[in-house]
């Protein structure tokens, strides 16, 4: 199968995926427990008001009915009204997404190095000091509240050494990395020891690969063959666990925004739980799925890019 | 084939644990009968209010200081930790049963199941964990039941999907062939010759999840969206010192260093039994 | 030996050398020498230390192994070079190609930049020089289209060309030895003698000195001048293969030459065609869909593969039937058929006339004590939970013939039955051996008292020495208890040594059905015939008195 059919064969499950989402994140709202029209209404509105808004959010339709408008909203890239801000949730979306965006990528900046560095240092000598201290730091970075860490360094770097600001966005380019430094790094401590698990294992593995006895019978020097024959083979596993941790950094990014003030789109998600504002919330979620699902895309096709097996 | 590989002959005999297995099983006993007789050992009420006492640092009286009304924190996170430990069983538990069931089913029987779990799967995978948690969280309403509820409605998935990878691979097994050879009844296979084989990740999946499940029961309370003040949770403890921490950093601290602990005893045991089981493949 | 009487220095000289690790003494003194052009071969069953040794040779032993002796090629010594100088000797002067050709290569690679490297390291050629190079080298080892293929993946190529590639990579900076550990092992056998042959050819024409490590004793014979006989890490015997061979002096050796497959004929084959039909199968067909799930199927045709394709057999009451083929062939589909693994897409599987695929309840479970099975891997074919005794057991008390207590005696019995000592009863697979494995899983299928016994490639995993003992237990088995026997195997001259009748399969049909020893010396079929010259036989077979049949139990 060539890169372009596999290509084809991956948007066409997208569509399947992007409807199920749609479902999900529709169901979300409507199945939960009590009246919609009452939960967005509040509690103190009148019967009137609930009657009001039940029509005018077409909440006595039947439910299939209210799904199609729904999806044919969607399409249309209307993904609901915020009822606190009284705006569009896009517009919202739009306002709130840059500072998250920033974020993510500096994460990655921040962990890919330090990963590769420490997973080549400890696969060069499995089971030696430097590995075992590795691994069990990388076990106990996993175990740290992100937001307990993040308060401790905002207090440490922030206010007593006062070396970086504990809160905002900053403006311009450097200000938004001097004002994100202390987020990134926290989630960077935890992201890292995820992935150089990951990668050293696999460096591990293809250590003892055949096809690595072979590069050496072959007479291959021992860097010829770690940067030809072991790293891109070992790439592979942890390329996909990076796609995976996306998904979790977005979810990690709900609690370091709320921790360091971020106006990110996870304060806007934790205020709009908080203060109810259900159809936020909604198109949140299914914005959050549907860049995922587009990051495991784009993992999945760089995969087959470097994998020839995968383009079957 | 005839030669058996090189390798196998050169690996060092199997150890049975790792060497921070117990250390592991220390830190988690450590923690259970903390919880257990937290009201014998704790020096004082954790919710009583001692206004003249407030703010008060780390000292002979108070071991890791007051919090902004005088509470005793070191008794307040003895007093969590019952919170969380039950966090940890209750958030793991109901998942990891549910998971297994259906992965053992879907797995072994294939077919229009397995298919609609793979849809499940797939779906549920497109949304990152957190939020989606979180949605249902807010949904239903901040709280520590519905935290957990929401957990076991998304969680079950991931323990699904391990299982069924296991069965997969457990069903073409040649002894498995044999057993339907041999005439044994499919629930006989299922509960004799195919769970005791796929259930091992899946345990060590499982402790290691304790502490995913820890930390995000701590990241609901501190958002406001888990067990819910005055309770002493350490996620919430951290929250309340949040506004403190620059006057009284010990609010925060102590609580996150508990976690972190008990986070560390079943992250060191999940690692263990993962490496045992990752040996006992390739033994 | 060989270099004193020619006076030439030798090209290769091993001497004491010795491997440890840690405690374990893999090897221990083997010295041996290698002629400029001569094809050397290393033969020994698993844990014989063959493959360690030559390892040692190339320095490929990883960190925790100690090798000690002298290793000189060309009078250099190989174990007191550093990595610099090794690099440019692996490749450049030895060239090695491996058991497995699918795990050696590098699967992110084309098959042409892989051949090319070792030229573009060691003759400093430039890419495109070297890939020029590649490309006539492929067409050397016999691959068609080598512009093209060059340019595929390892996955895109099948076994025996993977094998012919990894041979293209070892030999393109004409090296003056070439180490073959198990080269033709994991191939089919029509593959493993076009390989061999290749071997050959390429010694003849440029004189390339070759050291070959097999446990096939057939297969060293075949193209050696020389063996050397090893068995627990010592070399037993060596010399010319013709002297080993004829003249054995070592008592294993002499043992390893009476185990070759071929070499004996069990009493069975001569005991007359008798008993009515027992199975019938009748146009058997099987197919398998490879759909790619819920959206693949919507894009792209679901094609359905045939492993089985109008097959047509009959097994008598009482007889040794033999089925024939390579991999893919369907053999072990029709083994999966016949009891209930796979559902046939057509024709009709018949035993005592009764339609077996339409058993169900009491029939299907009366179905099942009659008809048992004996399967491939040692290992995987036993629940690594249960114990032995447990795993034979369990048939007896799920099928009510007895309560837990009494089974667990049977099964004792069984296990008596099978020659296993009472000792073991209480381990787990995992502390067996592979010879063990194989004979509780005989305990276990035959705990039902079938009458019908299907072994599908029962010994192919085992060393050739344990394979004749299960054979012999497994003729001994069948007259004690009267059994029907169907044995699959890839190996004509065991199923033709054993079975009185014989079928061969090629891809899903039969292409050849017979008397066995008739179809194995006069083979109708081209395939059939293909399959026969592919044989790797001790040359003194034919010399040997051994055609007479050799009754090892009285009967």
């Amino acid at each position: 199968m060539s890169l372009l059919q596999l290509i084809a064969r991956r948007l066409l499950q997208l569509i399947g995926v992007l409807a199920g989402i749609s479902l999900v994140t529709f169901l979300l709202v409507h199945m939960a427990p009590g009246d919609p029209a009452r939960l967005l209404a509040g509690e103190r509105a009148s019967a009137e008001t609930i009657a009001a808004i039940r029509s005018q959010y077409g909440l006595d339709l039947p439910l299939w009915r209210q799904f199609l408008t729904y999806l044919v909203n969607l399409l249309s890239g209307d993904i609901g009204q915020s009822l606190r801000f009284q705006r569009p949730v896009s517009q919202l979306i739009e306002q709130f997404m840059w500072p998250t965006l920033f974020l993510t990528v500096y994460v990655i900046c921040l962990a890919i190095p330090p990963t590769v560095a420490l997973a080549i240092l400890g696969a060069r000598r499995p089971g030696g000091i430097a590995d075992q201290i590795i691994r069990l730091v990388g076990i106990a970075g996993l175990t740290i509240p992100v937001f307990w860490l993040g308060i401790m360094m905002s207090r440490f770097f922030g206010v007593s050494l006062g070396w970086f600001p504990v809160s905002g966005y900053g403006t311009g380019f450097t200000g938004h990395l001097h004002h994100l430094f202390l987020p990134a790094m926290s989630t960077a401590i935890w992201l890292v020891p995820v992935l150089t698990q990951s990668l050293r294992a696999a460096l591990i593995e293809k250590t003892t690969a055949d096809f690595v006895t072979a590069a050496r019978a072959q007479g291959a020097t021992e860097r010829q063959i770690f940067w030809q024959t072991m790293l891109p083979n070992a790439v592979l596993p942890t390329l996909n666990l990076l796609g995976v941790m996306v998904a979790f950094m977005i979810g990690g990014a709900v609690i370091v925004e709320t921790v360091y003030a971020v106006p990110g789109l996870g304060t806007l998600m934790v205020n709009a739980l908080l203060g109810r504002d259900y159809y936020v919330v909604q198109g949140l979620t299914l914005v959050f799925a549907v860049s995922t699902v587009l990051i495991t895309l784009l993992v999945d096709l760089l995969t087959a890019f470097i994998d020839p097996r995968v383009r079957f | 084939m005839a030669d058996t590989p090189v390798l196998a002959q050169i690996a060092p005999p199997a150890r049975r644990i790792t060497p921070t297995m117990p250390v592991a099983l220390a830190i988690l006993f450590g923690w259970l009968m903390v919880a257990l007789t937290a009201p014998l050992i704790a020096p004082y009420d954790p919710d009583a209010i001692d206004i003249v006492n407030m703010l008060s640092p780390p000292g002979a009286a108070h071991w890791f200081g007051t919090d902004q009304v005088g509470r005793d924190v070191f008794s307040r996170v003895l007093y969590a930790s019952r919170v969380d430990l039950l966090l940890c069983f209750a958030g793991v538990l109901p998942p990891l049963l549910i998971g297994t069931t259906i992965g053992l089913l879907s797995g072994y029987f294939g077919g229009v199941v397995d298919n609609v779990f793979m849809r499940i799967y797939d779906l549920t995978v497109a949304f990152p964990f957190f939020v989606l948690v979180l949605a249902i969280v807010g949904v239903l309403g901040p709280g520590l039941l519905n935290f957990i509820l929401a957990l076991a409605l998304v969680g079950w998935v991931s323990y699904a999907r391990l299982v069924r990878a296991q069965v997969l691979t457990i069903r073409e097994s040649e002894y498995i062939q044999a057993a339907k050879c041999l005439g044994y009844p499919p629930r006989a296979i299922l509960s004799h010759h195919v769970l005791p084989n796929a259930v091992g990740p899946v345990i060590a999946y499982a402790v290691s999840d304790a502490v995913l499940v820890m930390l995000a029961g701590a990241s609901f309370g501190f958002l406001g969206l888990g067990a819910q003040p005055p309770l002493a949770e350490w996620g919430v403890m951290i929250a309340d010192g949040q506004a403190f921490v620059q006057q009284a950093w010990w609010i925060c601290l102590f609580p996150g260093l508990a976690a972190i602990s008990l986070g560390l005893g079943f992250a060191l045991l999940g690692d263990g039994l993962g490496q045992i089981q990752r040996r006992g493949v390739t033994a | 030996m060989n270099g004193l009487e020619t006076g030439k220095p030798p090209l290769l000289e091993v001497k004491d050398l010795s491997v440890s690790f840690g405690d374990f003494e893999a090897v221990k003194t083997v010295s041996f020498t290698l002629q400029p052009g001569e094809i050397l071969g290393i033969v020994g069953e698993s844990g014989s230390g063959k493959s360690v040794t030559c390892r040692a040779v190339m320095r490929l032993l990883t960190g925790a192994a100690r090798a000690q002796g002298k290793v000189a090629l060309d009078g250099q010594d190989l174990l007191a070079l550093g990595e610099e100088e090794l690099c440019a000797i692996r490749g450049r002067d030895i060239g090695m190609i491996f058991q497995n050709p699918a795990s050696h290569l590098d699967p992110l690679r084309r098959i042409g930049q892989q051949v090319a490297a070792p030229m573009i390291r060691h003759l400093g050629l430039g890419r495109r020089e070297g890939l020029r190079r590649a490309v006539k080298l492929l067409e050397d080892v016999g691959i068609r289209e080598p512009e093209k293929r060059a340019r595929s993946y390892p996955h895109e190529f099948s076994g025996g060309m993977k094998q012919r590639a990894m041979i293209a990579a070892a030999i393109g900076c004409q090296p003056k030895l070439l180490i073959a550990d198990e080269p033709t092992t994991a191939l089919d056998v029509t593959v493993q003698a076009r390989i061999l042959q290749l071997l050959k050819e390429l010694n003849r024409k440029t004189g390339l000195a070759m050291i070959l490590i097999s446990h096939d004793l057939g297969v060293v014979a075949d193209i050696c001048s020389h063996v050397v006989v090893m068995r627990n890490g010592e070399v037993v015997e060596q010399g010319p293969i013709d002297d080993v061979i004829n003249r054995p002096r070592h008592a294993y050796t002499k043992l390893l030459i009476d185990s070759q497959p071929g070499r004996k004929t069990y009493g069975t084959a001569d005991r007359p065609d008798r008993g009515a039909p027992l199975l019938e199968v009748e146009n058997l067909s099987v197919s398998f869909s490879s759909g790619k799930g819920l959206f693949g199927g919507l894009a792209g045709n679901s094609n359905s593969f045939r492993a089985l394709d109008g097959v047509d057999l009959t097994i008598n009451a009482g007889e040794t039937v033999g089925i024939v083929g390579e991999s893919g062939s369907g053999k072990s589909t029709l083994a999966r058929s016949i009891i209930r693994l796979n559902t046939p897409s057509g024709g009709a599987i018949r035993l005592d006339g009764q339609d077996v695929g339409a058993l169900g309840g009491e029939a299907l479970t009366a179905f099942r004590r009659r008809v048992q099975m004996v399967f491939q891997n040692p290992y995987d074919s036993l629940n690594p939970r249960l114990t032995i005794a447990e795993a034979v057991a369990e048939p007896i008390w799920r099928h009510g013939l007895a309560d837990r207590k009494a089974a667990q005696k049977e099964a004792d019995a069984l296990l008596e039955m099978v020659e296993l000592p009472r000792s073991l009863r209480d381990r787990k697979p995992r502390q067996l051996s592979g010879g063990q494995c194989q004979r509780v899983g005989l305990a276990r299928a035959l705990a039902l008292k079938p009458q019908l016994l299907i072994a599908d490639e029962i010994t192919s995993a085992l060393d050739v020495t344990t394979q004749a003992q299960i054979l012999e237990l497994l003729v001994k088995l069948q007259r004690e208890r009267s059994l029907t026997l169907l044995y699959i195997s890839h190996d004509l001259s065991v199923v033709s040594s054993f079975c009185q009748r014989v079928y061969v399969f090629k891809a899903g049909r039969i292409v050849e059905e017979g008397v066995a020893r008739q179809v194995l010396s006069t083979p109708q079929d081209p395939y059939t015939q293909a399959l026969v010259g592919s044989l790797a036989r001790l040359p003194s077979l034919q010399t040997t008195p051994s055609a007479e049949p050799v009754s090892i139990h009285a009967t």
